[in-house]
């Protein structure tokens, strides 16, 4: 078995306090209990405060562009399907600059797990708002309030394909390490909002803030419902409160589970194609 | 018979028969349909198509050219013009050569003028036997091979052919039309004078031992499986469609993965995962989507990734004229993606070379760890053309795969540095997923271990490495560009890369002692190499390029050479042999 020691690389550079904390610990501790080791799991980092985790957590790794990570995460699912796939990005990263590639890969139910540290505002870039904030939040980039309403994920997800749909606290690392594991062990598109303070940026979205208004799912959930999940976030919504816990889940064949070229082997893995002459025929 | 001894004059051994017709008549149906028809008698084929951006209406043409000689790309005098439409008459009539026959209906509208004429009752067949105007292609299909003196039996292989996949019913009622057409046209050849008629199944055809017809993208398709390239990441745009349209139809045989993704910032970040993981992979876009990858290009450069883009243009700038052709995106390919790294840019000029120089690209990728362009448009990715088969096979038998620097776990000493400082400037690639090791594929600068920097001196150090791949290319893989006649000797010489080759060769023919230089091997360039070759030539340089700028000539002036004449064709449509001809005869 592995350690949190092996996952660890450079110390973190994140403010004291910073939600980034435990969700780095946490992502460490579900590894080490799934049984993976730095080189058995494949991760793509996003750009952002929480994407200079690729320094602090070891494993095979993309970099990624802003925005990019969960394409990057599709194409080496789809190349070696099996080895687990985590996408850590931010919400500005996911939501934002990603929003295409986020909302088209719940579509395909791709077998890859992303978390996104969903802080409410751009952090590494010194606290614009991001697409999480809520409507008339005053920022560097808004000084007057914004004013779009908060992009909603977890309705998107689910109303777009995702399998799996679950969201969690930085403020509550044994739960969210929970959380963790049961995203990554789902087959199919899993996402994992993780509420987190953004202790220099946001003097409102604060620990105790969020203490005061999150609660826990009880038996009736994980459902497979859409219907009753979405009611369930929307009504949370209405009532600035938060669920914990895994809001939607669905057994549903993953992308590469459809496709018929990876039934045998992994794309890496097979062997080099011979004979073209089938192909020439069509030229004749 | 006026009409045929008007045909007769005509040069059989070459000649260029043009079809036009609204939109969604099957145009392009039948314009491959005559290639193949005569590629498979022998004789050496060439096919332009012309189309606007839209489903229905509008005007497509397709002309077919048709050679017992090597030909390269099309003729501008049309010797046989099909017309579906008033409109192909009168916007082509001008290009007609003399003896030209005009194929049309007489009902659909009249032809004044004095031009051999085959009057086909197209209207009249499809009112017998109450169908609609869909099948008129097969009417004149049938009705050009019957003028032609072709064969009957043949048509039918061909139909089936392209029609088998949408039933027997198809097959045969399309067939049915071809023969009402066969039969006019034939009819008319009775009168001919034999000597000029194709010879069917002709000794060009015992020699050669059978053609393929192949455009450009389904050459890149090709030998993309060939070069072992297990996925291929798209968004449909024109000219580079086919590419996905074809990879994807063969996905069964080749066990490709072919993936239509969000948009193509999603194609190419998906590719370069599946890169990353170790499987080649390419993705295929014109300009615009291209714009759009360009950043990833960056990440690809920097992380060292291998990754073959097809940059198939068209003209723009946006959204331009889609389904034209230009050459007018070289010098953003050569200087795509932000900040400095390695990138090699390649440009077939035509269907063998695209053959060759794909796997050369996925090679390349390999072995620099960076990304590189196959630089085509849409004269020829789209246009086809005759090769023989046996060459085929030998080119796609002769590829070999080289990964490069890709190392195995045991071939690791010490520690493994994914971003080993070395003095190729390449650093040996461990496939992720080996035991033991981890590593990133770091967007941002990165120390040799591949953590991140903002360090100056393995800053330095790196920007370094990667550049060095430059002089290691150069030494190791550049080639300078086929230089096709004397360059010492010759009056005038043609400077030109990518698909305006066929063209220039054509044109070549036509003259006395000119020479023409082709470059493939557009970037990077060694200066002194190609300074040294154009030294003896340098005051009579001729630059021909398919844009407004001389983009190309603009890299060779900055060598220091400069042109007699630069040759420059924007309005969306490809050179032909007679205007550089004319224009290098100017010169004279």
């Amino acid at each position: 078995m592995s350690s949190i020691q092996e996952f660890s690389g450079y110390t973190p550079t994140w403010c004291p306090g910073c939600g980034d904390w435990s969700i780095g610990v946490a992502i460490k501790s579900a590894f080490v209990q799934l049984g993976f080791n730095p080189s058995s799991v494949f991760v793509v980092f996003g750009i952002g405060c929480s994407g200079n985790m690729n320094d602090f957590l070891n494993a095979y790794a993309m970099h990624a562009l802003h925005g990019r990570g969960i394409a990057n995460a599709i194409g080496i699912k789809l190349a070696n399907h099996k080895f687990p796939v985590v996408c850590v990005l931010g919400d500005g990263d996911c939501y934002g600059e990603g929003g295409n590639h986020f909302v088209h890969a719940c579509r395909g139910n791709f077998d890859i797990t992303v978390i996104v540290h969903d802080n409410r505002v751009y952090g590494l870039t010194t606290g614009q708002v991001s697409p999480t904030s809520e409507k008339g939040k005053k920022s560097k980039s808004t000084p007057q309030g914004i004013i779009e309403e908060p992009f909603k994920a977890l309705e998107v997800a689910i109303v777009q394909g995702a399998s799996f749909v679950a969201q969690g606290f930085a403020g509550d690392v044994p739960h969210l390490i929970s959380l963790i594991k049961q995203a990554v062990e789902h087959k199919g598109f899993s996402l994992l909002n993780v509420l987190q303070p953004c202790v220099t940026f946001d003097k409102v979205n604060t620990y105790n803030y969020y203490r005061e208004r999150v609660f826990k799912l009880k038996e009736d959930f994980p459902t497979p419902d859409k219907k009753k999940a979405i009611e369930l976030v929307l009504r949370s919504r209405e009532e600035e409160r938060y669920p914990l816990g895994v809001i939607y889940k669905v057994s549903r064949p993953t992308y590469s589970e459809q496709l018929p070229q990876l039934e045998k082997k992994t794309l890496v893995e097979r062997e080099r194609i011979g004979n073209l002459s089938r192909l020439l025929e069509v030229f004749e | 018979m006026k009409k045929a001894t008007a045909f007769s004059q005509n040069n059989m051994n070459d000649f260029l028969i043009k079809i036009g017709g609204e939109a969604g008549l099957g145009i392009m149906t039948t314009g491959l349909a005559l290639g193949k028809y005569f590629a498979r008698q022998g004789y050496e084929v060439f096919g332009y198509v012309e189309y606007p951006s839209l489903i229905r209406g509008g005007h497509n043409t397709y002309e077919v050219r048709v050679s017992t000689e090597k030909i390269h790309s099309s003729k501008w005098k049309v010797d046989f013009l099909i017309c579906l439409n008033r409109e192909t008459f009168e916007k082509h009539k001008g290009r007609l050569a003399k003896g030209a026959v005009v194929f049309y209906d007489p009902e659909e509208f009249e032809v004044k003028e004095n031009f051999a004429k085959v009057e086909v009752p197209v209207k009249n067949f499809l009112k017998e036997g109450g169908d609609s105007i869909l099948f008129s292609n097969s009417i004149y299909l049938g009705a050009v091979i019957g003028y032609l003196g072709g064969d009957l039996e043949d048509v039918k292989k061909l139909l089936v052919d392209f029609f088998e996949k949408k039933g027997k019913e198809v097959v045969e009622k399309n067939f049915e039309y071809a023969k009402r057409g066969f039969k006019v046209g034939s009819s008319k050849f009775e009168i001919l004078n034999s000597k000029q008629i194709l010879n069917p199944k002709s000794e060009i055809l015992n020699k050669s031992g059978g053609k393929l017809v192949m455009t450009g993208n389904e050459g890149f398709s090709l030998s993309a499986v060939a070069a072992d390239c297990r996925f291929y990441a798209a968004y449909p745009m024109t000219p580079s469609s086919s590419v996905l349209s074809t990879l994807a139809a063969w996905q069964k045989d080749t066990g490709m993965i072919v993936r239509h993704a969000e948009d193509e910032i999603g194609v190419i970040n998906e590719a370069l995962g599946a890169s990353f993981a170790g499987v080649r992979s390419a993705v295929g876009t014109s300009g615009g989507g291209f714009a759009l990858m360009v950043e990833t290009l960056s990440y690809a450069g920097v992380a060292e990734i291998p990754i073959v883009v097809l940059l198939a243009q068209r003209p723009g700038p946006a959204t331009g004229m889609p389904t034209w052709t230009e050459q007018g995106d070289l010098l953003f390919a050569i200087n795509a993606g932000h900040g400095e790294f390695m990138k090699i840019v390649l440009a077939p000029g035509d269907i063998e070379e695209m053959l060759e120089l794909v796997p050369e690209a996925f090679n390349l990728a390999d072995i620099y760890q960076t990304p590189v362009i196959v630089i085509s448009d849409k004269f020829l990715s789209e246009s086809f053309i005759s090769v023989e088969k046996t060459k085929v096979e030998k080119i796609l038998d002769s590829i070999e795969i080289d990964r490069g620097k890709l190392i195995t776990a045991d071939q690791v000493k010490d520690k493994y540095l994914r971003y080993k400082v070395t003095e190729d400037g390449i650093s040996p690639r461990l496939l992720p997923g080996e035991p033991g090791y981890f590593y990133q594929a770091n967007s941002y600068e990165h120390l040799e271990d591949s953590h991140t920097t903002e360090e100056a001196a393995p800053r330095v150090e790196q920007v370094n490495k990667r550049n060095r791949k430059i002089e290691t290319y150069l030494q190791n893989h550049f080639r300078l560009p086929k230089v096709y006649g004397d360059l010492k000797k010759a009056k005038y010489v043609v400077v030109g890369w990518g698909s305006t080759k066929g063209p220039a060769l054509d044109a070549l023919e036509k003259l006395d002692n000119f020479a023409y230089v082709h470059f493939t091997h557009i970037w990077p360039l060694d200066r002194e190499k190609v300074k040294k070759l154009l030294e003896p030539a340098k005051d009579k340089l001729v630059l021909l390029e398919n844009n407004s700028f001389g983009q190309f000539g603009s890299i060779i002036e900055g060598l220091g050479f400069s042109f007699v004449k630069k040759i420059l064709k924007y309005d969306g449509r490809p050179f032909y042999a007679e205007e550089i001809v004319e224009s290098l005869k100017s010169l004279l």
